[in-house]
Order: structure tokens, then sequence, then C-alpha cells
């Protein structure tokens, strides 16, 4: 239903009114035919520029980045592509897991063990210092403890990273 | 088979009675099997309340006594005097398999520093305070380490704050730390899972090295470590 401002025009008052009623437009049944087409006209646009958005922004191209090189219309006509939903979304984190790639998952629980204590802890991207301080009444935790990370003995400055395993040395039992 | 029992306190005594008796029924090996028990100490009645020992006097020559009469196919030596540098190298030697259930650091380190220059030793070393403890295992066969020292890892047993029992006077040796007979007991198994699982029933590699307890918790963790020289 687009027509121009001529086409309008070659039509009756009575056209333009009956017009009016099917697009819902009220007001104009005492208006003149200039206001009523251009009543018409500006019920008109906004539908027609809706119409046109619906088939080029609901495809967006994965990782589209900045100023349209006219790949995403090719990406738009070429069906069936998988539109980025929230639902489909999976958070990385390249910080914590420099090898991590697009589309891993990422976990930020972190083994945790001191002597016979030992858990899962979200402390991903927390210095091993930190995190003795963290956990030392969960863990029971020394103040000397050393933080060994994966069999490593590591500075407490270390952040730790995902797939990490951190234990801090328990002194030997003296007694006997 | 040679096995030696450095420390015959809460948990030496408490070690004896299962180890003997798996050495003597369990373990079919076509060679004797000796079993040596290290101490210097002696038992006392203020001893009662964790350790096990029918008369008052020397410590290993007293468990020795118990374990020959009730063992009869072991070959039991006891050895009544404390470990120390003079004579570790007389006590043990290669092939020896070594339970280290000694009350001082000193003393582990003394053990430890004389093992690891052998060619094939194997020790067992536990300790425990009030409610926690740990055991660790050293094994090293044909010169090479399978197993961190058990200094390694614990800097407290490298450079020892304390001293074996014939450097301390006595009034140190009088002085106790409060200790409970069923921490002492746990050591003592442990350290008998360690010895069944990495000896007897040996898969290789040996994948862990050290086991610690807490009995507050109701937990036991065993750890994977690879020895500092590698």
């Amino acid at each position: 239903m687009s027509n121009t401002v001529e086409e309008l025009n070659e039509k009756t008052v009575a056209e333009l009114r009956g017009m009016c009623k099917k697009l819902e437009i009220p007001g104009m049944t005492k208006k003149r035919k200039d206001v009523i087409i251009d009543a018409i006209m500006a019920k008109s646009k906004p539908t027609k520029a809706a119409s046109k958005s619906t088939s080029k922004k609901d495809v967006v191209a994965p990782c589209s980045v900045g100023k349209d090189t006219g790949h995403t219309a090719k990406l738009a006509k070429q069906a069936p592509v998988e539109p980025v939903t929230r639902a489909a979304f999976q958070m990385t984190s390249v910080m914590t897991k420099p090898s991590a790639k697009d589309g891993d998952k990422c976990s930020t629980a972190i083994q945790v063990s001191c002597g016979a204590s030992s858990g899962e802890f979200p402390v991903c991207g927390k210095t091993v210092g930190a995190i003795a301080e963290f956990l030392r009444e969960v863990l029971n935790v020394d103040r000397l403890a050393e933080g060994m990370v994966n069999g490593d003995k590591v500075e407490p400055s270390y952040v730790m990273k995902e797939g990490d395993n951190l234990e801090f040395l328990k002194p030997a039992g003296q007694k006997g | 088979m040679k096995v030696i029992i450095v420390g015959v306190g809460g948990i030496g005594t408490a070690l004896m009675e299962p180890l003997c008796r798996f050495l003597q029924y369990s373990v079919k090996l076509p060679g004797d099997i000796e079993v040596s028990f290290v101490d210097g100490d002696i038992f006392e009645e203020k001893n009662k309340e964790r350790q096990m020992f029918i008369s008052i006097g020397n410590k290993a020559t007293i468990k020795a006594s118990e374990a020959r009469r009730r063992f009869d196919k072991l070959i039991i030596n006891p050895i009544a005097m404390y470990i120390n540098e003079s004579n570790v190298s007389e006590i043990i030697k290669e092939g020896s398999i070594v339970f280290i259930c000694v009350d001082n650091h000193a003393s582990r380190k003394l053990i430890s520093d004389h093992a690891r220059k052998l060619y094939d030793v194997v020790l067992i070393s536990g300790g425990n305070e009030f409610v926690d403890g740990n055991v660790q295992i050293y094994m090293k066969k044909g010169g090479i380490e399978l197993t961190p020292s058990i200094t390694d890892y614990h800097p407290e047993i490298s450079n020892p704050d304390d001293k074996s029992p014939e450097d301390m006077s006595c009034e140190e040796l009088s002085e106790s730390t409060p200790q409970l007979l069923f921490t002492n007991t746990t050591v003592a198994n442990i350290m008998c899972w360690v010895f069944f699982a990495a000896i007897i029933n040996r898969k290789d590699p040996v994948n862990f090295a050290e086991v610690y307890f807490d009995i507050d918790k109701m937990s036991v963790r065993p750890t994977l470590r690879k020895p500092l020289n590698k």
C-alpha cells in the first residue's frame, strides 16, 4: 500500500478518508485534502523503513565490526545463517586462558588444596597470595606456606589461570 | 627383604603388629624377612596412654622380644640405640625398606640424607600433630629417584629446628607435646597402605609421594610430586 503524493492527489476526499480509516489515522473527517494526504504519507513512511530494516539487520555476520563492506548484505542473502542470540552465547576469557579459542568454555573454579583439605574455589584471575588470605581459615593455610601451581613452586604474585591446580604446602607432622 | 622400624613410640608400636603380621602371613618371598627395631628410649608408665608394650625397659628390645614370640618366621633384631651420624650407615644399608617413626625432624633429615647416597632404598616416613599428620615415601631404584626426597618439599625437615633425642637435655626430653592415640594409629595404618600400594602391589610409576590426613575433617588426601632435582 504505497502511494505517491501525485497518486493521492488524484483521489477524492472521500476516498482519502476511507484510506485514513484503513490506516487507523484518527481525526481526518473534517480535515482538508492536503492535510489528509500529508497524514497518509507520514503514516506510510515508518512502515516502509521498518520492512526494509527487518530483511537486513536481523542476520548479523559473526564478528562483524566497523564499516559494512557489503559482506553483511551478502551473508543476509545466504540462508541459513544462525543469528547470534543471547541463549547461544558462551563466555570466553582470553585473559585467564591465553590458549583459549573463540567458543571455548571458561571455568573460573580452581582446585586448591592444603594438607588433607581440598576443594574447588572461584579464584581464577586472583594471585596466590590473595588466595592464601581468602582461604586461610577454610583450608588451614599456614602464614608461611609456599604455593605450588601444577607441581611447581610459585611466587605469591602468580595469577591463577583456568586449569591450574594450586597446593599450599603443609608442614610435615613432627611427632610420633 | 630387610625392614627397619626407626622409632618405637606411638607410631612405631602401632605399626609393629599389622606390619609383622602382614610380612609373616601375606608376603611370599623366597628369602628371609628381617625386621629390625631401632630406638634408644625406654618404655615408662606414662607412655601407656598411647604406646602398646608389656614391660618396662628399652623400647627396641621389648618390642623385638614381643614380635619374636608372635611372628616366629620373621628374623627380628633389636637395635637399642638412637640413630645418629655414626651408626646410620651401619643400620640402613642397600635394599632396606625403612619405616621412619621418629618424633623429630633432625632424625628424619639424617636418614633422608643417608638414603640419598644409596643405590636402592625405600623410606616411608610418618609424623603427626594432635589430629592431623602425613606419610611420605621416598623410593630410589638403580640409583634413580622415583619420588621426591622427604626433605624436598619440607623446609622444616631439611632445616630442622629441633634435635635428635641424643642431643637433647634431660629437661628437653621430659617436655612432651600432647598427642592422640588415634592419630598415631592412623599414621601407622597409612604407612601400611603406602607400603602395600608402592612396594607389594606396585604399579609403575608410583602415583603418589605423600599422603595427608586430618581426623577432625575426616579426610585423607594423597599427592603426587616430582623430585626437585629432575
